[in-house]
């Protein structure tokens, strides 16, 4: 029943890795590699294909099964699924489980995880039962019974001392003993300390009149505790009503956030996600309060109120056998620095012979350009373009983009004699670090049940996704 | 012994440095060997040498030894009986963790002679002190009655199972709960022990209580195998259905999707008892903002959300009525997820938002993507349909459209066109000479067969009607039979319209239908049409122009008993693929029967001769296609010797599986087809060709046999329309 098991695949396609199977006939993890491998070159675009595949039969008498399967890195893991089960709990534990091993061996690739097959086999058998029952999927219970590949261990060993004899001892409360099933019990740090990370994603359609269709900023609120013992934390904040649609981590307790909005928790060892939350704009808030029996598209209107960081205007001309196009770009943001923005546009199929001039405009940042002259090299003082080839992109990296400041490309490029039938639209990413378009901010945060005074670090981060066409 | 490998080579190395003096030697030779079998090597020779290993200290030495049984039990039987002192003596160990490796391996090894030592430790095991190994063992257990239930029954695991409910620890709650459901589906599948069983797993209402205590403190799987019960739970009145409502409720704020949906599932099959509307109502309000955070996930729970939206929507389309904009696709969104979305968007549509949608299509519709773009115009279409006011504007946009000359947009503009002008005759008349003008674009028999149909209908208002339709009465025998049927009508209607100046063309095409067209189809109907027409003109027009119902979008594109039956399905594979669980998984294949059951219980209003016509269209359908595979026709007799009507509903109104009895579980395609059928439309008839009433209808139906439906696949689709839309009631009185 339910999770059959998972099998890696490499990017040509071969399992590297696969659980047991061991209450299916020996053909069945195969069936589901034939029909991802076969599904996949049919796609129109790789990352096309249905999420949900599926799998017919092999024998007459046995029952239809369902390939569920997500790419990370270099690799696809896939999870074969039988009955009628619930194709997101497939893939949240896929997520569970890729979280997992990034906790483990940082960035993950094919190779990485070839080298640590007996530590991947270890977490395979320990997170999911061959029932298809998932177990555990805490990394701070999993930190104990499996132990991560650090480069001390391999030290240790090599030396010759038993590292293992933590998990060896059956004394001392031991793994599982903690009456929270998040947190392990008996932790002691000689530093205390508690860090918050909000990161916030932006994702915006804008139309070619620069008007933004649909906004919507998406925040995490990511932490890192290393407290001792067993500490309950209040965290509350001075203005919780920018936030909505929350979803909480376990340890949350949700009778309290719904009486003051405050997070009151126990939280679990190590990197953890909070809460996942969407920012409204305060404007929705007050209009919803003032014209709550207006139209609903006034209250519509008011959601969409995220000022969009950057203005574009883009004047694509198409030809027969081509077309050249012009991207200016201007910084709308008051006093924080964009990094990483890179601009893509997709130029149709057989798109070649591209010709850019990437240049900086005089617009405004001269105070900005005085301030990074002295960093940026030549490279990044006008911006860079590149094409690629295989997604028939033009790329256009800005490392750095300060505060009004305002850049240019130029360029043309070929179509075959079909005539040229580019996406309209340009696919804008970029990041802010220490900025939030929410600006929530944490009043304080009390930890009561423990006598330590943490150390506590409070962090913003912004990355956007917008979408602009022409 | 088995024969061991020859003193050189890999295997040889590894077996003497397994065997040698140094622990550490040893442990990397184990890791050497499972490297070797995951890379489908066979070590299986290495057997007596991994074997001696098991007795460590170091556990994870001991975890890979186990993993290596694990694998190689099943081939060597009689020499995993040497490893039974050590797993029991394991089961005994001080460490926790080291006694359920040991009880949850042995549950897995699925050999016969280990599983006679299990019993035993899994008895201890399962009254551990430490919660970790309680909860190992109680998977054990399900484990142990896949593989020989009366173990179980024989040592009284059931009782203790069901005793462990009440465990202190909540993980152990779930996973109990887990292992019982394990227990009750497999028990139930076999329809021997069900009937006299009255079902391993009863939750009464103290267990209920428990359970809701469990599900606000176990972890994230546990929570949704605790769901999954609760959705099982027959509610004993409305109090108790609130009640668990609001209990579920708070987990909607979960992080985890699957929990999620799950929360979801159980308040979609408790609210049906709730009876406070308000209650009801502020319900239904939680349950949007949980889904739109889904919206932010990868894509591919993107799709599953979008696809469980798609079927709320369907039943209670108030819950995002203001949320459209969330759906607008992004250029980078895979096809699957963007089809989904303009599905939703539609869904949604209201007189409020249609512009903003308008314009989006319209965007769309620009794109590269045949499917869609073809997707997008459809929409606009159904928009039209859908929204009165916004009729006019859609229009526009269906010229601006035809205006670009890309020959699959104009083709599906064109099919478009055509249900507008059914939902408004006589509006759009101005229309008509853009749209011939694009004559020479079409090549797709659907575009051709619309384009035709406008034609014929319109043949008083458009002056050189009779040259148009010339083009195709001459081309007639080479086009397909759709386009054919189609020239056919618009002649005969073109000819009761202008009787005098088209005499001649009507006694042409029915002359090339009749005698060049290899077509039966094509044959009867301009037959019917020339004894109509000689016998009596003013019948004839009371058929060919008689009025048509106006055609509207179904807000439903399933039944609604199958619908009520996804929706207590919502999170499952069934409400991703739109089907009951039976067409794709489960012992039997879903016969006619089943499938008719849910047809019949859908279409209480349905008169007896559609119910007949169905079944007689699936039955030809399914005859043809065993005629191919050279099959006999006994089942097909079989079905038909059913009752229909009343008594057929009475019969069928069973559980699906008795109806799979009935219809016998054969591997007959018969029953694949229907089932493929069955997921659009229990009762439609599916070749409106085969059956001749049907192809009369399509003189009218033809036009609603277009794809005003709302998702894919849209042939089947349609058919619900022309079904639901075909006036057969007056084109009896005729006959």
């Amino acid at each position: 029943m339910a999770i059959d098991g998972l099998i890696i695949l490499d990017n040509t396609g071969r399992p590297i890795i696969q659980s047991g199977f061991r209450s299916t006939s020996a053909a069945y993890p195969m069936l589901h590699v034939d029909a991802f491998n076969n599904a996949l070159p049919k796609s129109h675009r790789s990352g096309d294909i249905d999420p949900v595949i599926y799998v017919p039969p092999y024998n007459v008498a046995d029952s239809p099964s369902a390939c569920c399967h997500v790419e990370c890195a270099d690799m696809r893991i896939l999870c074969p699924v039988s009955g009628d089960v619930d194709p997101l709990f497939a893939f949240a534990f896929l997520q569970t489980f890729i979280d997992i091993l990034r906790e483990y061996f940082g960035a993950l690739s094919a190779a990485t995880l070839k080298d640590n097959f007996d530590v991947v086999y270890q977490l395979l058998e320990e997170t999911l039962d061959a029932g298809g029952h998932p177990l555990t999927t805490s990394p701070n219970a999993l930190r104990d019974i499996v132990l991560p590949p650090s480069l001390l261990s391999k030290l240790l060993s090599v030396a010759g001392a038993n590292l293992n004899s933590t998990i060896n001892s059956g004394s001392g409360g031991g793994p599982f003993s903690s009456p929270i099933p998040w947190r392990k019990a008996g932790l002691r740090y000689n530093s205390n300390e508690i860090y918050f990370d909000m990161v916030e994603d932006l994702t915006a359609i804008v139309n070619k009149h620069g008007t933004t269709l649909s906004c919507s900023v998406w925040g995490k609120i990511e932490t890192n505790a290393k407290l001792s013992g067993t500490p309950d934390c209040l965290l509350t904040f001075t203005n919780p009503h920018v936030i909505t649609d929350c979803a909480f981590h376990p340890c949350i307790r949700l009778q309290r956030w719904k009486r003051d909005s405050s997070m009151s928790f126990v939280p679990p060892d190590g990197h953890f996600t909070l809460a996942e939350y969407r920012y409204t704009p305060t404007a929705t808030a007050t209009s919803a309060r003032f014209i709550s029996t207006g139209p609903p598209s006034a209250a519509l209107a008011a959601k969409e109120n995220i000022p969009i960081p950057f203005l574009l205007k883009p004047t694509v001309e198409l030809t027969d056998s081509g077309g050249t196009f012009e991207f200016k770009l201007t910084s709308r943001m008051p006093s924080q620095t964009m990094e990483a923005l890179v601009a893509e546009m997709y130029l149709g199929e057989g798109a070649g012979g591209v010709k850019c001039v990437a240049s900086r405009g005089d617009g405004g940042g001269n105070l900005g350009r005085r301030a990074h002259d002295t960093m940026s090299t030549g490279g990044s003082a006008t911006g860079s373009w590149t094409f690629d080839a295989k997604k028939m992109a033009v790329r256009w990296e800005l490392p750095v983009v300060p505060p009004s400041s305002v850049w240019l490309l130029r360029g043309s490029f070929t179509s075959p004699s079909s005539g040229p039938r580019p996406a309209h639209a340009l696919q804008v990413r970029f990041t802010v670090p220490s900025y939030t378009f929410s600006s929530l901010k944490i009043d304080q945060l009390k930890v009561t049940g423990e006598t330590y005074k943490p150390y506590k670090g409070v962090r913003g981060k912004t990355s956007g996704n917008v979408e602009w066409r022409w | 012994m088995s024969v061991r490998a020859p003193r050189k080579g890999e295997n040889y190395e590894l077996s003497v440095d397994l065997n040698s003096g140094y622990a550490d030697k040893r442990k990397d030779a184990i890791k050497r060997v499972i490297a070797s079998m995951t890379v489908g090597k066979d070590v299986s020779g290495l057997f007596p040498d991994v074997l001696k290993n098991m007795q460590t200290d170091d556990l994870e030495q001991k975890k890979l030894v186990y993993l290596y049984l694990m694998n190689y039990a099943k081939t060597q039987p009689e020499l995993v009986i040497l490893a039974v002192n050590t797993f029991v003596k394991d089961a005994d160990d001080p460490n926790p963790l080291v006694r359920a490796l040991a009880i949850r391996t042995m549950g897995v090894l699925r050999a016969e002679k280990i599983i006679d030592y299990l019993c035993d430790p899994l008895q201890k095991c399962l009254r551990d002190e430490n919660p970790y190994v309680r909860k190992t063992a109680a998977l054990c257990v399900a484990k142990l009655y896949d593989l020989k239930p009366e173990l179980v029954i024989e040592n009284g695991f059931l009782s203790q199972l069901r005793d462990m409910i009440a465990d202190s620890n909540p993980m152990v709650v779930a996973n109990t709960v887990a292992a019982l459901t394990d227990i009750h589906i497999a028990a139930s599948a076999q329809p021997s022990s069900s009937t006299s069983d009255p079902g391993i797993f009863v939750i009464s209402a103290s267990i209920l209580n428990k359970l809701l205590i469990a599900l606000n403190e176990c972890s994230e799987w546990g929570r949704v195998a605790i769901l999954n019960a609760l959705a099982r739970y027959v509610a004993q009145d409305e109090k108790e259905s609130e009640h668990i409502c609001e209990r579920v409720v708070p987990q909607f704020q979960h992080a985890n999707g699957g929990v999620v949906l799950a929360a979801m599932k159980v308040i979609m099959i408790h609210i049906r008892g709730v009876r406070r509307e308000e209650l009801a109502k502020q319900l239904v309000r939680k349950m949007a903002p949980p889904l739109v955070t889904l919206l932010s996930s990868p894509p591919e729970v993107q799709w599953v959300a979008l696809r469980n939206i798609n079927l709320l929507l369907q039943k209670r389309p108030e819950i995002l009525s203001s949320e459209m904009r969330v759906f607008f696709c992004k250029y980078n969104d895979p096809l699957y997820v963007k089809i989904e979305k303009v599905d939703i968007m539609v869904r949604l549509a209201g007189e409020n938002n249609v512009d903003a949608l308008l314009s989006e299509l319209k965007e769309y519709a620009s794109e590269v993507d045949v499917d869609f773009v073809r997707k997008s115009v459809k929409a606009i279409g159904q928009t039209a349909v859908k929204i009165d006011a916004a009729a006019d504007r859609c229009v526009n946009v269906l010229l601006e459209l035809i205006g670009t000359r890309v020959s699959y947009v104009v083709q599906e503009a064109v099919v478009v066109m055509k249900d507008i002008f059914r939902k408004y005759p006589s509006t759009y008349e101005g229309v008509i000479p853009t749209l011939c003008s694009n004559l020479d674009e079409l090549d797709e028999p659907e575009a051709k067969a619309s384009l035709i149909w406008i034609i014929g209908e319109y043949a008083n208002k458009i002056d050189n009607a009779d040259d148009l339709l010339n083009i195709f009465v001459e081309s007639f025998v080479e086009e397909s039979y759709a386009v054919q049927l189609q020239t056919l009508t618009a002649v005969v209607k073109l000819f009761l319209k202008k009787p005098d100046s088209s005499q001649a063309i009507v006694q042409l095409v029915l002359d090339k239908a009749t005698k060049d067209c290899d077509s039966p189809d094509v044959r009867d109907r301009a037959y019917i049409y020339w004894r109509l027409l000689s016998t009596d003109p003013g019948a004839a027009k009371a058929v060919v122009l008689s009025y048509r119902p106006p055609i509207s979008i179904p807000r439903t594109t399933v039944a609604p008993a199958l619908l009520e039956e996804l929706l207590g399905e919502v999170s499952n594979l069934s409400s991703v693929y739109h089907k009951p669980a039976e067409t794709f998984v489960g012992v039997g294949r879903v016969g006619v029967d089943s499938v008719q059951q849910k047809g019949t219980h859908a279409s209480a209003s349905f008169t007896e001769d559609d119910r007949f016509s169905a079944k007689k269209a699936l039955q030809t359908v399914a005859a043809g296609q065993q005629a191919e595979n050279l099959l006999d026709f006994g089942d097909d007799e079989a079905t038909d010797g059913q009752p229909t009507g009343l008594a057929a509903t009475d019969i069928l109104a069973q559980t699906p599986a008795a109806a799979n009895l009935m219809s016998g579980t054969s591997s007959n395609p018969l029953d694949d087809l229907v089932s493929i059928f069955g997921s659009a439309s229990m009762a439609a008839p599916t070749t409106a060709p085969v059956d001749p009433m049907a192809a009369f209808g399509g003189g009218f139906g033809g036009a609603a046999l277009s794809p005003t439906a709302v998702s894919p696949p849209p042939t089947q689709r349609q058919q619900v329309q022309a079904q639901t839309q075909q006036p057969q009631e007056d084109l009896l009185g005729l006959f």
